[in-house]
C-alpha cells in the first residue's frame, strides 16, 4: 500500500495542474486565445512547450529501454530528436509565423489551405490524417502513464487511467493552449530537473560512465559502436532514422502548430540551440541510464520482470536499487506524469483544433460562430480524452510498433506538401493532395507489410535495410514533383502571400 | 578513453559539435522580421 507522502507528492502535483487549468480558463476570450494562447508566447514558455510536446512519457521510459537493449547506436535518438525541434523552428517556423501573423491562421491547415488554394479538400484530408496520427500517439501516452501508477500505487489499470486522464482532460478543456504552455513550463522543468538529478545518481551506483561502457562492452562489443553491423541501427537505417525523427517529429500536427503561438519571431533566433541542447543533455543522461542498467542487470544487482518490454522497466528498478526511498519514487513518478501529460494535452488539443476549427467551421458550417466553435474544441479535448483512455484500457499487443508507425505515417503525409509548399513555387494543389494521400497510404501499407514480416513482391518486408516510412516518404517526394510539373501553376499572388520561395526569411 | 572505441566518440563527438556550429551560426545570422 501507498504511504501517504506518496500519495500527498502526486496529488500536489494534479492539484497545480488544475490550478493552471482554472486560472488560463480565465483569459480564454475566443478561439485565437484557447487554441494558440492568443499568440503571446514568450521565448522560455515558447523552449519548454516545444520540449514538453516533444518528449513524451513513452521517450522516458523508451529512451532508457532501447538504450537497455542495444547499447549506444540507439544513442542517435538522443541527437535526432533534439534537432527535430530545431528543424521545425528554422524550416517550418520562421516562416509559417510570419505568414500565420498577416493571415490569420489559427491551425497550419489553414496555410496548407491558402497556400495550395484547397479549402477543403486538402485541408480535410490533412485534418484527418492528423486526427488519425494524434490518436495512435495518444494512446501510448496513457499506457506509460498506467505502467507507473501501477508501479507506485498498485493500483488496478483502469483507476490509474482515469486519474491520469481525468486530471489532464480537465486542465486542458478547460484552459487551452495557455493552460497547457503554462503546464508545460513547469512540466518540463520537472522533467529536467529530475533527470539531471536522479540519473547521475543511478550511472555511479552502477559502477560509473567508464565502467558501465567497458562492460556493456564486454557483454557485446556492438553495444558500444556507434551502428549495429546489420539490420535495426546498421548505417542505413540511422540515415532514415534522422529522417524520421528531424523531419517526422518536426511537422506532427502537435508540435508544428506551436510555432503560431508565439509572440515575436525574434525568439527562433536562439530557441533552436537552446532548445536542443537542454533536451540533448537531459536525454544522453537517460540514454545512459539504460546502459547503467543493463551492466547492473547483468552483474546480477537486480533483475526486470520477465515480460516482453522488460527493457521499459530499466529505469523504475534502477531507481529502486538507487534510491531506496519511496518519497523519491513518487517523484520520479511525478516525472514520468509531467513528460506524459506534456504531450498528451497538447495532442488532445491538436484534435480539438483539426475538428472544430477545420472540418467543423472551415468545411461543414462556414457561418459558425466564434463561441460555438469554442466549445465545440472543448468538447472535441473531452471525447478525445475519454476515447484514448479507453483504447488504453486494453492496448494493441503492437503498441510500441503504432507509435513509431505514428512517427512514420506523419513524416510521409504531412512533410512533403509542407517543405514544397514553403520552398518551392512549382508545387500545385494536385502535387500536394497525391502527395499527402499517397505518402499516407503507403507509410500504412509498407508499414504493416513490415511489422506483419511479410513476404510480398518477391520483397521480405521484415528485412527491408531502412525504416517504412522512408520508403513512403520517397514515394510522397516522386508524386509531388511529377504531379506538380504536369498541373497548373499556383498564381504567383497566393505564391507572394504565402512568402514560398527558396529562402527562410526575407 | 571513457571505456569507448575511439570511433564512437569520434562519430558522436563530431555529429554532436556539427549541430551545435550550425544552430551556433542561425543564431547569430538570423535577422527575422515581424
Amino acid at each position: 500500500m501507498a504511504e501517504l507522502i506518496t500519495i500527498a507528492v502526486v496529488s500536489l502535483y494534479f492539484l497545480a495542474m488544475l490550478g493552471i487549468g482554472f486560472w488560463a480558463s480565465k483569459k480564454i476570450k475566443n478561439t485565437n486565445d484557447y487554441l494558440n494562447a492568443g499568440r503571446s508566447l514568450g521565448f522560455w514558455m515558447f523552449v519548454l512547450l516545444m520540449i514538453g510536446t516533444v518528449c513524451s512519457g513513452m521517450s522516458l521510459l523508451g529512451v532508457s529501454g532501447l538504450g537497455y537493449k542495444m547499447g549506444w547506436p540507439t544513442m542517435w535518438e538522443q541527437i535526432f530528436v533534439p534537432l527535430s525541434i530545431a528543424f521545425c523552428i528554422i524550416f517550418f517556423g520562421v516562416k509559417l509565423h510570419n505568414v500565420a501573423k498577416t493571415a490569420g491562421y489559427v491551425t497550419v491547415q489553414d496555410y496548407l489551405a491558402h497556400r495550395y488554394q484547397s479549402p477543403t479538400a486538402l485541408r480535410t484530408l490533412a485534418a484527418v490524417a492528423g486526427i488519425i496520427v494524434s490518436f495512435i500517439y495518444l494512446v501510448g501516452q496513457y499506457t506509460a502513464i498506467a505502467i507507473v501508477l501501477i508501479w507506485l500505487f498498485q493500483i488496478p489499470l483502469w483507476l490509474a487511467l482515469v486519474i491520469a486522464t481525468a486530471v489532464t482532460m480537465v486542465y486542458t478543456a478547460i484552459g487551452g493552449l495557455y493552460a497547457v504552455a503554462w503546464a508545460s513550463l513547469i512540466q518540463s522543468i520537472i522533467l529536467i530537473g529530475g533527470v539531471l538529478i536522479m540519473a547521475p545518481i543511478i550511472i555511479f551506483y552502477a559502477g560509473g560512465f567508464t565502467h558501465v561502457n567497458e562492460y556493456i562492452a564486454s557483454v557485446n562489443p556492438s553495444l558500444a559502436m556507434p551502428w549495429m553491423p546489420s539490420g535495426a541501427f546498421a548505417i542505413p537505417y540511422i540515415f532514415s532514422f534522422a529522417i524520421l525523427l528531424m523531419v517526422g517529429l518536426a511537422c506532427a500536427p502537435h508540435v508544428i502548430n506551436n510555432v503560431l503561438a508565439i509572440r515575436d519571431v525574434k525568439y527562433f533566433k536562439w530557441a533552436p540551440l537552446v532548445a536542443f541542447l537542454i533536451y540533448l543533455i537531459a536525454m544522453v543522461l537517460l540514454k545512459f541510464t539504460g546502459f547503467a542498467g543493463l551492466a547492473m542487470v547483468k552483474e546480477g544487482v537486480f533483475s526486470l520482470p520477465n515480460v516482453p518490454n522488460a527493457g521499459d522497466f530499466v529505469i523504475l528498478y534502477g531507481i529502486q536499487y538507487a534510491l531506496p526511498i519511496i518519497t523519491l519514487w513518487a517523484v520520479f513518478a511525478v516525472i514520468v506524469l509531467a513528460a506524459v501529460m506534456s504531450t498528451t494535452d497538447r495532442l488532445m488539443l491538436t484534435i480539438g483544433a483539426m475538428f472544430s476549427w477545420d472540418i467543423y467551421k472551415k468545411v461543414l458550417r462556414p457561418d459558425a460562430d466564434d463561441k460555438s466553435v469554442l466549445l465545440l474544441s472543448k468538447i472535441v479535448v473531452v471525447l478525445s480524452a475519454i476515447g484514448t483512455m479507453l483504447l488504453a484500457i486494453s492496448p494493441p499487443e503492437m503498441l510500441a510498433s503504432l507509435i513509431w508507425m505514428g512517427i512514420g505515417v506523419m513524416l510521409a503525409t504531412f512533410a512533403v506538401p509542407l517543405l514544397a509548399g514553403l520552398y518551392w513555387r512549382g508545387a500545385t494543389r494536385e502535387g500536394a493532395l497525391a502527395a499527402m494521400s499517397l505518402g499516407l497510404v503507403s507509410s500504412l501499407v509498407v508499414g504493416f507489410l513490415n511489422y506483419f514480416k511479410t513476404v510480398a513482391m518477391g520483397i521480405e518486408f521484415a528485412k527491408i535495410p531502412m525504416h517504412f516510412s522512408f520508403y513512403a516518404f520517397v514515394i510522397a517526394i516522386l508524386a509531388m514533383v511529377i504531379v506538380s510539373l504536369l498541373t497548373r501553376k499556383t498564381p504567383d499572388k497566393i505564391l507572394d502571400e504565402t512568402q514560398t520561395g527558396w529562402y527562410i526569411s526575407k | 578513453m571513457f571505456g569507448l572505441p575511439d570511433i564512437t566518440l569520434i562519430v558522436f563527438g563530431v555529429v554532436t559539435i556539427i549541430a551545435i556550429a550550425a544552430l551556433v551560426y542561425w543564431g547569430i545570422t538570423f535577422k527575422g522580421h515581424d
